[in-house]
């Protein structure tokens, strides 16, 4: 199955992601998750990152927060709006939110 | 095209993503995707008329009529919105009251769905 997860906070949800098994992962960072594609931790990228996934961001809640595409980890893809859609439609079967 | 329903629970400014769900669907029902927003728990809370709208705060009544037009199957959960003290004849106009049965039967009906939990 190919699943597309919403990502909304930037408290760990590590634990929940790891249980999710899929053909094809795809986590959407939003709202306050994009941190999870701009912090460092104590000098660590956020632990999410290190699954095997595709990575997205929400380009306006980049910039809502002051944040730009300079601060976005490479293995992340700035995204808006549109793409968010055809994520949905194009590329994954279900959508979770967590 | 396909078709995309969304349930939004959280309030409006609580979490943001009502603000979220708000812009995905107008997004999608402009690129030509048929969609439905079931609102339920404390998202019943936007569908108020009369809503004033401050800078720089977030605001549905503007958003909501905008989806309407553009042919957005808008619908409250009437249990969740009577519980809150909200009654048809305070709410938006064109936002259909009906029950969990509708969301179950577009969901039914969907090619994607996406159920957002609340605050």
């Amino acid at each position: 199955m190919k699943l597309g997860v919403f990502v909304n906070e930037f408290k760990t949800v590590v634990e929940t992601v790891d249980r999710l098994t899929a053909e094809k992962l795809g986590l959407i960072f939003i709202q306050n998750g994009v941190f999870h594609a701009t912090i460092k931790e104590n000098g660590k990228s956020s632990p999410l990152l290190d699954k095997t996934a595709n990575f997205y961001v929400l380009a306006e809640d980049l910039a809502t927060r002051g944040l730009t595409d300079a601060d976005v980890d490479n293995r992340v893809k700035v995204v808006n709006y549109g793409d968010v859609v055809d994520l949905i439609f194009n590329d994954y079967e279900k959508i979770v939110w967590l | 095209m396909g078709t995309l329903t969304i349930a939004p629970f959280a309030s409006l400014v609580g979490s943001k993503s009502m603000d979220f769900a708000l812009k995905l669907a107008k997004t999608a029902a402009d690129k030509g995707h048929k969609v439905n927003i079931w609102l339920t728990s404390n998202g019943v809370m936007i569908v108020k008329a009369n809503q004033k709208h401050l800078k720089d705060y977030s605001h549905a009544e503007k958003y909501v009529k905008e989806l309407l037009e553009k042919g957005v199957e808008v619908c409250v959960c009437e249990a969740c919105a009577l519980a809150r003290g909200i009654h048809k004849n305070e709410a938006i106009e064109g936002i259909k009251w009906d029950a969990m049965h509708w969301y179950l039967a577009k969901i039914y009906n969907s090619d994607r769905v996406i159920h957002m939990g609340g605050e």
